[in-house]
């Protein structure tokens, strides 16, 4: 009972996680057919934002000083900048490019912002400790679980919710659901691409910093490469879940994370370093059996 | 009578294809204006030069003074023009009532707006019922209501539409056209509509334009036009090939 218990959490969390670095780049991807490399980029970047720039190996909080009432909005700002800022200056010159043009150009900009974040912090990780008291454990439904992993199911859920309310409630979430549809046709009505693209980059970058302060309070380092890994997982659950399908992308990151946690307590000890082998095994039946993705109805017509 | 609509000399190309070759048009405010023409003879490429969707290699567009060639589709709506495209467009994740809201974002006029929505669901009662249902599940004319319905509630002075029949029962036609009109003359609105079928035109009413191979080739009443292409066919059996088009000219 206990070790199921322990299952969920561990399962609801690590798929929230995907969840929402999932959404960051279904955003994109709906609103301008972009998968948006770069992505993990903007998570590494917010890391990085909380620590004075050096390359010591030790991590001095600078952003990361200040109250969790003030971090967390200026955080999810500099996400949502540096988003904006990345659509500004180069995907804006290639809306009328070829999709895989724009594709490339995301990847060599997630290099540029990894160079310079290893070029003014080094390549070696760092320990960092943002909120450490939030990994006490408490005791729930008989299973021992951080606090921290508690939060992050919540934070899912009200980030999820947020998105839903914002996209049907409002008038640029009603802008960008039409523009996800048909951007000529919204644009003939008037809606300002700007807007709208602006908009879905603020959102997604958002998404990253969120993501970003939670794996650095979960694991206490500030790792370059951690946008890449995350990215992998995050991408996946996009295809997994139809391209540009918001809710498929966030019941696929909450499924590949759920997959994982139980390979890892089902696997026998000798095949646990490779999990990822089984799942990425089961990444491809899934794409084998359902291309157009797990979450997509059958009648609607395949986006790409 | 007041100039709307200029078009000077544009001409449209899809690479090497050319859609519409040096065409020239003025309409006046408040008039109604059919285009006509075989397939492919650059209607809807045209109506896309016009709202910007389609970008012109040569010559330039007005609205009201405005230049409309080189500005963004949304700017060009901004500044009062409205598009039923072919094949109508519709937003089918959307509700029906969101498609109606979608361009509504550029108009201050909140309480308008709203009166609008209720006008058009007046005007079309199948769509009041089927309000808040994912408007992908419509039918093909309740499709194109919807479609004209929403360029509407940009609350534009000149609307464009592209093939209004296309694939409607003749009775549903006859009721999207009394629409149309009846909002034409309540909003003193100027209207650009693509239709094949001369008779129809006639039957409606208006100036009429006959297109082929992207180029202008006849202009006239309505009715004229429409009498002139069943005097063709009574002669010749059938609808007039490209000879007898250019004999007419
Ligand atoms: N997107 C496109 N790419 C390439 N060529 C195109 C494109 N759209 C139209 N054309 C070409 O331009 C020409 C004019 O097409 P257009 O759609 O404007 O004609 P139309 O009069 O609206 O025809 P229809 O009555 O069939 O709707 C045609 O020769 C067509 O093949
Ligand atoms: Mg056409």
């Amino acid at each position: 009972m206990t070790n199921l218990a322990q299952l969920f959490f561990d399962a609801a969390s690590l798929g929230g996680l995907y969840a929402m670095a999932a959404l960051g780049i279904a955003l994109i991807f709906g609103v301008m057919n972009l998968v948006n490399f770069a992505h993990g980029e903007y998570i590494a970047f917010c890391v990085f934002a909380l620590i004075v720039p050096s390359t010591d190996a030790v991590a001095v909080m600078f952003l990361g000083k200040a109250p969790a009432l003030i971090l967390i909005p200026l955080v999810l700002g500099i996400g949502a900048l540096i988003a904006v800022l990345s659509e500004y200056a180069v995907f804006r010159h290639l809306r009328r490019a070829d999709p895989v043009a724009m594709m490339v150009a995301s990847f060599a900009l997630g290099f540029v912002i990894r160079n310079i974040l290893l070029a003014v912090y080094g390549g070696r990780p760092k320990a960092i400790s943002l909120w450490p008291e939030l990994n006490t454990p408490v005791e729930l439904a008989g299973a021992s679980v951080p606090l921290l992993q508690l939060i992050v199911i919540a934070t899912t859920l009200i980030v999820v919710a947020a998105l839903a309310l914002l996209l049907r409630k409002t008038r640029l979430g009603l802008e960008m659901r039409a523009a996800a549809e048909n951007f000529t046709m919204a644009r003939l009505l008037g809606v300002r691409a700007n807007v709208v693209i602006t908009g879905a980059f603020a959102l997604s970058g958002a998404l990253a910093a969120a993501v970003a302060l939670i794996m650095v309070t979960q694991s206490g380092v500030a790792d370059v490469r951690v946008g890449g890994q995350i990215m992998l997982v995050a991408f996946i659950a996009t295809v997994i879940g139809g391209m540009g399908s918001l809710p498929g992308a966030v019941a696929a990151g909450f499924l590949i994370g759920a997959v994982s946690v139980l390979l890892q307590a089902a696997l026998p000890l000798d095949a646990r370093p490779f999990r990822d082998a089984f799942l990425y095994t089961l990444v491809i039946v899934c794409l084998l059996l359902r291309p157009q993705g797990l979450f997509v109805p059958a009648s609607a017509k395949p986006r790409i | 009578m007041m100039s709307k609509l200029g078009v000077f000399d544009i001409s449209v190309r899809y690479g090497k294809i050319p859609a519409v070759t040096d065409l020239s048009l003025q309409i006046n405010e408040g008039e109604r204006v059919f285009v006509s023409g075989p397939n492919g003879a650059g209607k809807s490429s045209l109506l896309g030069a016009i709202s910007g969707a389609v970008a012109t290699s040569h010559g330039r567009i007005e609205m009201d003074g405005d230049l409309l060639t080189g500005r963004q589709p949304e700017a060009i709506a901004r500044l009062g023009l409205s598009m039923v495209p072919e094949g109508r467009e519709i937003f089918g994740a959307l509700t029906v009532e969101e498609n109606l809201r979608v361009g509504t974002g550029m108009r201050r006029d909140v309480q308008a707006v709203e009166a609008d929505v209720g006008e058009i669901l007046d005007a079309f009662p199948i769509l009041a019922e089927r309000r808040h249902a994912a408007a992908g599940a419509l039918s093909g004319g309740q499709q194109q209501m919807l479609a004209i319905g929403r360029a509407l509630m940009t609350n534009p002075k000149l609307m464009m539409v592209d093939e209004p029949s296309l694939g409607l029962a003749p009775k549903i036609v006859d009721q999207v056209y009394e629409t149309l009109c009846a909002l034409q003359e309540e909003r003193s609105l100027t209207l650009l509509i693509v239709e094949q079928s001369s008779l129809r035109a006639a039957r409606v009413g208006g100036r009429m334009i006959l297109m082929r191979g992207g180029r202008i080739v006849g202009e006239g009443n309505a009715a004229d036009m429409a009498d002139r292409e069943a005097l063709a066919q009574a002669y010749f059996g059938a609808p007039r090939s490209n000879s007898d088009m250019e004999a007419a000219e």
